[in-house]
């Protein structure tokens, strides 16, 4: 028997929609029309990584312009109706049908058809976009689009991620996919249309009159590009920029004590701070150095220092409410000089031989500088000499994907608070087949591999420990703290939402000036 | 050649001065310059701040990357006079340490670079092909803006000391260059120089006894102006995180910490913008008191 997840008519669907907006707000007041939003974002767009969730102006155009055919409300992994109606998933689980919305044009004014969910899968699955649930995608081998307003997708084995991907998979244009790829154009369906982009410098967007949801208030948005941090901060402060992606915390928390200014904090969104290690370095090839090294981690002083409390010290990725969470495999590396320098010790017994290790971060965001210098401070006190190599986000992010990093990164990833099974085959960091750390071993894959291929919600726990298990045994990816994403802006500014994916939403926004 | 018909035996022309001729005033040297008036406060500011470099290890109670348990950020007070920065470091200790970088800098790739610079100008510019060819190279250095420069070749050595080194070094081969170039043009016309010439001389040898000696002068004021503008390049590239690596201190990078934490932690930047404040201040007063001395 078919099990029916959520069915739902088209007007109730409108309103869950509706609902599940509603509940990311953050204020409300009497709701305007007009104004352009002005936003500072840390990083360019780069066409080529448009689907990498790797930036945060590429979120807020992906949020922007783009819809899902479902949603993740923050708090939960309950799909909500987005271009997606309703939708049933065979008992079996090999087999998920999803009826469409029949109202939505894309901002070219050609109506959206299933044949366009077929192209955006498709799209994901191409290894050139280098998107994190390429596999996903790619585990859909069949698509039904004979109506125009219903789809029928065959996958290759049970998919307990689908809904994961189906809430992280913009629907594209394929009309304008080479636009797109050129930086020309973002063709989707979304409450704004894509205006103009004027490489590190400018991004803009404007309302989409037609959006199907209803025109949204705002008449638009203005993302400027700005590297500095500090930057952004003096521009909000200067009335130059109504709302900052990219601060300090520390500058957070500063922000939040004045009244001029709203701090949002995401919960819900999460994303996981760590230290990342290729293990096919010489002194990192053996578990006991990267071991000694999760030992050194002060996590602690890092939450309370470095994030202002904005975060969750742990030894695994899973947020308190993810199904693999596990609390007492969560406390497995506490704050240990000792025994990480043991651990040093034996290995160099062993004859292992550990020189000085670069440690990559991005120099842009002075987080990362900050819990490098941290981490470099307490790995000298255990015996491990590392150098600093602070580079530009671009190319951290590139080494991230080609697994090019020579020793040691910092940097964060997020899909944990997804369903688990989305880190351990997608994200670039975990992915089984192949990860930034080029850690290869058939267990871990095994266990990847275990929890992925179940219908979603029927996971049997014990996998979900099993790779638990897995991810400690091999340590190849160090995690620090889960981080709440935080914005700031101005009191002038209403109704910010936030995606499960961290994508900053402004079709309830809007502004009092 | 034609034979010139001597009418009247030739006298020797008498050399020096002659009975009746007023007493020659000597002005003041550059070596005067520096004991008075404002070439001496420079030079107390920069020996003041080149003590703190060099005493810095003895003087500073933390050393430069040492973490202080809960010292977060904690503004002056009797334990850390100048405050800590957000990662629990004493800010004293690392000025102090700061300032050894600048002093690398200043005292090193300076003279570096000045001394490439002469070398450069002074065999290249006595004769025309090697002038044009080395013009148009420093043509080409002074086409960058220090900054440009800086990211120019930061992109191929990587950020730190040494980049910030070699753009100096340069920046300030043109600069030098182009000075001696004007002394050398200068001076070869003079009558001495055609004098050694006609006995002989060799352009090495005019340039070393002639050249170089009647050039020292501006060499030495451009060589104060060039160091204070050294503090400024180093504190420039530092700023943009393309000078000194962390968690290594240098003025720059300082400055750099104390203003994104300006609102937090005013106190952060005071006591390196002073220190920078003084090196500058004094070389420019030691340049000026130079060229003062040397106009006079």
């Amino acid at each position: 028997m078919a099990a029916a997840l959520i069915a739902t008519s088209t007007l109730v669907a409108a309103a869950a929609c509706s609902s599940a907006v509603d509940e990311l707000k953050t204020s409300s007041g009497e709701r305007q029309e007009g104004g352009t939003l002005r936003v500072g974002a840390l990083n360019d767009i780069i066409p080529a990584r448009i689907f990498t969730n790797s930036s945060d102006s590429i979120n807020l155009l992906i949020g922007s312009v783009y819809d899902s055919l479902i949603d993740y409300p923050l708090d939960e992994l309950e799909p909500q109706p987005s271009l997606a109606t309703s939708w049933e998933l065979s008992e079996d689980g090999t087999r998920l049908s999803l009826q469409l919305r029949d109202d939505v044009t894309f901002h070219s004014g050609r109506p959206f058809t299933s044949k366009d969910v077929e192209f955006s899968i498709k799209t994901w699955a191409d290894p050139v976009w280098t998107v994190q649930l390429q596999r996903t995608a790619a585990a859909i081998t069949g698509f039904d689009t004979s109506d125009e307003h219903a789809i029928t997708l065959t996958f290759a084995h049970p998919l307990s991620n689908v809904f994961d991907l189906l809430d992280m998979l913009p629907i594209i244009d394929a009309e304008s996919i080479d636009q797109l790829r050129e930086g020309k154009a973002f063709v989707g369906t979304g409450p704004f249309t894509f205006d103009s982009w004027s490489p590190g410098a400018k991004i803009s967007f404007k309302r989409n009159d037609d959006y199907w949801r209803g025109k949204p208030a705002l008449d638009g948005i203005d993302v400027s590009v700005i590297p500095d941090p500090q930057a952004q901060v003096s521009q909000l402060r200067a009335h130059q920029l109504d709302l900052i992606l990219g601060a300090s915390y520390r500058d957070f928390e500063s922000l939040g004590k004045e009244d001029r200014f709203h701090v949002n904090q995401w919960n819900g969104a999460e994303g996981q701070v760590y230290v990342g290690t290729n293990v096919t370095n010489p002194a990192l090839s053996d578990v006991r150095v990267r071991r000694a090294i999760a030992y050194a981690l002060d996590r602690r002083r890092v939450v309370d220092e470095v994030f202002r409390g904005a975060a969750i010290p742990i030894s695994l990725p899973w947020p308190d409410y993810s199904p693999a969470y596990d609390e007492e495999a969560d406390a497995t590396y506490e704050f240990d000089l000792d025994q990480a320098k043991a651990l040093v010790d034996e290995a160099k017994a062993d004859g292992v031989a550990i020189p000085k290790l670069p440690l990559t971060y991005p120099s842009e965001n002075p987080i990362y500088g900050a819990i490098a210098q941290i981490v470099q401070a307490d790995l000298a006190k255990v015996g491990i000499e590392v150098e600093l190599d602070p580079q530009e986000q671009a190319s951290v992010i590139q080494q991230l994907i080609g697994a090019k990093f020579p020793a040691l990164w910092i940097l964060s990833h997020g899909y944990a608070h997804y369903t688990p099974s989305t880190l351990a085959v997608s994200a670039y960091p975990f992915n089984a087949d192949h990860n930034a750390s080029l850690y290869v071993d058939p267990e871990y894959k095994e266990a990847a591999e275990g929890v992925w291929q179940q219908k979603p919600g029927a996971v049997d726990p014990a996998d979900y420990a099993a790779l638990n298990e897995q991810l400690l045994e091999g340590s190849f990816l160090l995690e620090i703290a889960i981080t709440l994403p935080q914005d700031a802006s101005s009191t002038e500014v209403h109704d910010v939402g936030q995606t499960k994916r961290g994508e900053p939403l402004f079709y309830d926004s809007y502004l009092t000036r | 050649m034609t034979d010139i018909a001597v009418a009247e035996p030739l006298v020797p022309v008498p050399v020096g001065p002659v009975p009746g001729d007023p007493a020659p005033t000597r002005r003041p040297g550059l070596l005067h310059a520096l004991r008075h008036g404002r070439g001496l406060a420079g030079l107390v500011l920069v020996g003041a701040v080149v003590l703190l470099g060099v005493l810095g290890p003895l003087l500073a109670p933390y050393g430069a990357t040492e973490q202080v348990t809960g010292a977060n950020l904690v503004g002056p007070s009797t334990g850390h006079w100048l405050g800590t920065d957000e990662l629990n470091r004493d800010i004293l200790s690392r000025t102090l340490y700061g300032i050894r970088a600048d002093l690398v800098v200043v005292f090193a790739a300076v003279p570096v670079g000045a001394a490439l610079g002469v070398l450069l100008g002074l065999v290249t510019s006595w004769w025309s092909v090697t002038d044009v060819v080395a013009q148009r190279a420093f043509d080409l250095l002074l086409a960058f803006p220090a900054l440009i420069l800086g990211i120019l070749l930061t992109a191929f050595f990587g950020p730190g000391l040494l980049t910030v080194g070699i753009v100096i070094v340069a920046l300030e081969i043109p600069v030098f260059g182009r000075l001696v170039r004007t002394a050398v043009r200068t001076v070869r016309e003079m009558p001495f120089v055609e004098a050694s010439q006609v006995v002989g001389a060799g352009p090495l040898w005019v340039l070393r006894k002639h050249v170089l000696p009647n050039s020292l002068e501006p060499l030495t004021v451009q060589l104060a102006v060039s160091m204070s503008v050294a503090v400024f390049i180093e504190g420039a590239m530092s700023f943009l995180g393309l000078g000194v690596r962390p968690p290594n201190p240098s003025l720059g990078s300082l400055i750099k910490d104390g203003v994104r934490l300006l609102h937090d932690a005013p106190f952060f930047a005071v006591g390196p913008l002073a220190v920078v404040v003084a090196l500058v201040l004094g070389l420019l007063l030691i340049s000026q008191s130079l060229s003062e001395a040397r106009r006079a």
